[in-house]
């Protein structure tokens, strides 16, 4: 599986590529927060970390796209199928692949939580940094469930674009689940079931810097469960 | 040894191989022959687990290689119809991969072998296809499999790479069991010591090669013709 691992960065560092999609998002994620950094006046990175299930929306399935889709759009799957790697060992080696990816990504916004731990230091308030690296555990953990999600929706064509869209699409169906425009319209059952099950409100606790269990076990529930789908998904396609 | 014993895959309500009985040892060479959509790559996925015959078994040195994948991958060398393979990548990054995974295999002692020591470094996507047929073999190769599946290896090729490919096939089967397809039967002439000739499913001959020039040919149409109009 390592062999996989390296394999698959190989595909995203040794192409133009990886390096577009990661400093896009770099970028873009960086820029959405700093616009208004002075304008809220706080020297608090909950906006960011709020903004970011709205990002990853877009960046997660552009990363995850081509992980199975292409594979099978060239047929190299027949390769992966004959040898020595388990339909497991394929999906778990994208996987990983693809969330290294992803805190490549994120390890680029880490300038953030610097400067304006340094622009506070200035005016007298400083960065509570634990709710910050809380946050950023719940931000991998949210990224991570995102992928699973991309990497299944991946594995159902042989089609990049249409994996991009559709993985858009369920990522923007998830987190719209449990927001104020979705409970004002369902009755107050699916209102509460939403609310539970929206990754957006499970995150919530970790940018306020609580290290939750109970969203904890949401996000490795909602991976572990879209992985398992996927390896079917690929031992039924064989 | 290859057993396959009263094999069939159907596709929706169409029958791609039917009751095919085959045995195959070590040391035979067999060519397989047949129209296209006969049946040989459906055969040769289903002897190398990537697909799973509809009725029948498959064992490959006693192992099935459905159930026991990672045990019957390690025994098999497959070079698929097509020779898909990663295009951004570099050779001899390519073929480290896959040896790696089969955790077996001199990497450099293979690309000798198969002429690729001057274009490790190159993007596969930069190569002509008959230096991509000779990754693909490569990657077959590594591993040592004691197995060799080769899907119409020589298809696309000029005279001059299929007359080097053909020379190492031949070079090769010393010391394994080779199943080879190919539309090109001079190619069985030279290499095959054995011919399974297959049907719109179903298996039409199974000998040994017919001795004399033009001989693979004129078997292969008799048989073909005797078969379609039963």
């Amino acid at each position: 599986m390592k062999a996989l691992i390296k394999k698959e960065l190989g595909h995203y560092f040794n192409n133009p590529f990886g390096y577009i999609i990661v400093v896009l998002f770099a970028v873009f994620a960086n820029f959405m927060f700093v616009k208004d950094v002075f304008v809220i006046g706080q020297v608090s990175m909950r906006q960011f970390f709020g903004l970011l299930p709205w990002i990853a929306m877009i960046f997660v399935p552009a990363v995850a796209m081509r992980a199975l889709a292409e594979e099978k759009r060239v047929r190299t799957m027949e390769i992966l199928q004959t040898i020595p790697l388990t339909p497991t060992q394929v999906v778990l080696g994208k996987f990983i692949a693809l969330v290294i990816v992803c805190m490549v990504a994120l390890a680029l916004t880490l300038g953030l939580p610097v400067s304006l731990n340094m622009i506070g230091a200035g005016v007298g308030s400083s960065l509570y940094l634990p709710e910050v690296l809380v946050a950023y555990v719940g931000v991998v953990c949210f990224f991570a469930m995102a992928l699973s999600v991309s990497l299944f929706v991946s594995g159902g064509t042989d089609n990049q674009v249409v994996a991009f869209l559709m993985g858009a699409i369920v990522l923007f169906i998830l987190n719209v689940l449990g927001t104020d425009v979705i409970n004002s319209v369902v009755p107050e059952v699916l209102d509460r079931a939403f609310t539970t099950l929206s990754p957006v409100n499970q995150l919530s606790s970790f940018i306020k810097g609580v290290l939750d269990v109970r969203s904890i076990f949401y996000f490795a529930s909602v991976t572990s469960i879209m992985l398992f789908l996927t390896i079917m998904d690929v031992e039924k396609r064989s | 040894m290859i057993h396959i014993q009263n094999v069939s895959k159907i596709f929706g309500d169409k029958c791609a191989v039917s009751a095919l009985d085959l045995e195959i040892k070590v040391g035979e060479v067999i060519g397989f022959l047949g129209v296209n959509g006969a049946g040989k790559t459906t055969t040769m996925r289903m002897i190398t687990g990537i697909l799973k015959p509809t009725s029948g078994t498959v064992m490959v040195d006693g192992v099935d290689p459905i159930e026991h994948h990672l045990e019957a991958t390690k025994k098999i060398g497959y070079l698929p119809e097509n020779n898909p393979l990663y295009p951004d990548m570099k050779v001899q990054e390519y073929l480290q991969f896959i040896r790696e995974v089969k955790k077996h295999g001199d990497l450099m002692d293979i690309a000798a072998k198969v002429g690729l020591t001057d274009v490790l470094n190159k993007k596969i996507e930069t190569l002509s296809r008959g230096y991509r047929q000779r990754v693909g073999l490569a990657a077959a190769l590594l591993g040592n499999p004691h197995i060799l599946i080769l899907d119409e290896p020589t298809s696309g090729l000029d005279p001059i790479e299929q007359d080097r490919i053909r020379e190492l096939i031949i070079d090769l089967a010393k010391e394994k069991i080779v199943i080879f397809s190919t539309h090109i039967l001079s190619e069985v002439e030279d290499i095959a010591n054995r011919i399974v000739i297959i049907n719109q499913g179903k298996k039409i001959y199974d000998g040994p090669k017919p001795k004399g020039k033009g001989a693979v040919e004129k078997l292969f149409k008799e048989k073909v013709l005797e078969s379609d109009t039963r």
